[in-house]
């Protein structure tokens, strides 16, 4: 009994000492926000700030570097296209699971190909093939290519999900007269909203935190998504760009909130 | 006639995602892999090269470092993403608070690896933990630790496994949950100290889990880019770029297009590898059938 009360404290206390560790950058980012240039550059990290600078900080993200720009959209590209492979992933999902057609592992694997390269494969030929179409640096050919890298994985977890629903409750629905969409509406939609909010709240916080594509295919402080223009703000003044950091990350921590009732159900499907 | 049809309708449920999945990124496959035997500045016509572009790659110091620094980071995060999560989970099932741990340890997982870095850039240069050892007396350490060739990809591996160790581990303690409790109980019992319990009779159960956390974490370190582009951009003097980087770079800021797909080839090849073993793994038994 003693034994074990003992291993209990040395558990605990190894788990708090590395807590410290991976909390600390949370709380630099959040002392250091506070600051002034000046101050922050001139005086120890570990300073409590001097006065807080909220107001000031904020004005420089609302300055000249297009944060609020590029949040507004990353919100945009995020909930459109998040919301749209959704949809066509769906309906992609019932077909190979569900749907009379020929060689649906084939299939399967045709849309799933597309988590399993690398992205630098696609980034030359969808740079050039926005630029001839002309949606380079457009709302538009960003939220295309958000939706479209979105589908593959979406469909990989509503296929297995919708894998486990039964066949007889689509037979019965059959013989009572349903088509193939209204099955898919009135049965595996209804049957289905806890992955399907999972997911969808996963690919925005996914498409909201991507930097390269974001970089790649704008250039214009009006179309740049808010991770890519938080890369181009002024190095100098780091407490602005810590305080960017923060304010970029609330729907991240949000999500990542909401989801933690779904912790187990959320966690797998957070890699892409 | 009518059972045809409705059969053929079938397929229209498909056309969206295989449409979106063909034209963005099934024809940019093979794109690059033609473009990767060409010579292309972005402006020009493509001029055919041949093996050329993979010639002068294999015989440029900077791709070598580059192919160095990617090797480091797939066996070193492995080690990390591996073992400390392992020991994570174990500890925080034993713990005292287990959401709160669970928490602590995944909310860098959640946040974005540009943040993360961007923030870690702040914490590592002059004005932040370098200052603290300048005044235990360490004067050389108060400098930019990112800008120290070499030490720095061991740096920016480290703040990986701060951001990357969340996932990995709730998945072991999702993992250490659905162990059968009673071999566990047999092997206590028989009088089992608690390293022989986790040695002989809990990780080898944890196998299958073991299994999809190690291919998932390999595939990953394979595709950093966010999080080395922010920290260093693959400075100073291109020592920390890893595959991912060298391609952008070839291609967006050298205007080597040609030879940023020879890059992005190479790069695929090596995922693929490991993608092989963890595609069958996925899906080795259940979906043969299906």
């Amino acid at each position: 009994m003693k034994k074990a009360s003992r291993g209990r404290i040395v558990v605990n206390s190894v788990l708090i000492l590395l807590s410290i560790f991976w909390i600390f950058p949370a709380v630099f980012a959040i002392i250091g926000m506070f600051k002034k240039k000046q101050e922050y550059n001139l005086g120890n990290f570990w300073d409590l700030p001097k006065g807080i600078s909220l107001a000031e900080n904020l004005k420089g993200i609302a300055g000249t570097f297009g944060m609020i720009k590029g949040m507004a959209n990353s919100f945009l590209y995020a909930s459109v296209s998040a919301g749209a492979a959704v949809i066509i992933a769906i309906l992609a999902a019932y077909a190979i699971s569900h749907l009379k057609i020929k060689r649906p592992m084939v299939w399967f694997l045709f849309i799933y190909s597309g988590t399993i390269f690398p992205f630098q494969i696609y980034l030359i030929p969808v740079y050039k093939g926005l630029t001839v179409s002309q949606l380079y640096d457009t709302q538009l050919g960003m939220i295309l290519f958000y939706t479209a890298i979105c589908v593959p994985f979406c469909m990989f977890v509503l296929r297995n999900y919708f894998l486990s629903i039964s066949k007889e409750i689509c037979e019965s629905a059959k013989i009572d007269g349903c088509n193939s969409l209204q099955i898919l509406g009135h049965i595996f939609v209804p049957m289905s909203t806890a992955p399907l909010a999972v997911i969808f709240l996963t690919q925005f916080n996914w498409v909201w935190n991507e930097l390269m594509f974001g970089l790649t295919f704008t250039k214009s402080r009006e179309i740049r998504p808010v991770m890519a223009a938080i890369t181009l703000m002024d190095k100098a003044n780091v407490p602005v760009i810590l305080m960017a950091c923060v304010v970029a990350s609330i729907p991240t921590l949000l999500l990542f909130f909401l989801l933690n009732k779904h912790f187990e159900a959320g966690y797998a499907y957070q890699s892409k | 006639m009518k059972k045809s049809n409705f059969a053929w309708t079938n397929y229209l449920y498909l056309l969206p995602a295989v449409v979106l999945v063909a034209v963005f990124f099934v024809t940019s496959i093979g794109y690059t892999l033609r473009l990767s035997f060409y010579e292309y500045d972005g402006f020009s016509a493509m001029r055919f090269v041949g093996i050329e572009n993979y010639r002068h790659l294999f015989q440029d110091a900077n791709f070598k470092i580059s192919l160095m620094n990617t090797v480091i980071w797939v066996v070193f995060s492995l080690v990390f993403t591996l073992a400390l999560p392992l020991l994570l989970a174990v500890l925080i099932k034993n713990s005292a608070w287990v959401g709160g741990f669970k928490n602590i340890f995944y909310y860098p997982t959640a946040l974005s690896s540009t943040i993360g870095g961007i923030i870690m850039v702040a914490i590592l240069s002059k004005y932040g933990i370098p200052q603290l050892f300048g005044l235990l007396g360490f004067e050389s350490w108060v400098r930019d630790w990112l800008a120290i060739p070499y030490v720095n990809t061991f740096i920016m591996i480290l703040m990986g496994t701060w951001q990357g160790v969340g996932l990995n581990t709730i998945l072991f303690i999702t993992g250490l949950s659905t162990i059968p409790s009673s071999p566990i109980e047999a092997a206590k019992i028989e009088g089992a100290r608690t390293t022989q319990l986790y040695t002989k009779v809990i990780f080898p159960l944890l196998q299958p889990t073991t299994v999809v956390v190690l291919l998932m974490s390999l595939v990953n370190s394979f595709k950093v880019f966010d999080s080395i582009w922010v920290m260093t951009k693959g400075g100073p003097y291109r020592t920390s770029e890893t595959l991912a980087l060298t391609m952008y770079q070839e291609s967006f800021i050298h205007g080597k297009f040609g030879v940023g797909a020879a890059v992005a080839v190479v790069l695929t090849i090596m995922i693929l590898i490991v993608s092989y073993f963890n595609i069958r793994n996925t899906f080795g038994d259940t979906d043969r059938t299906a």
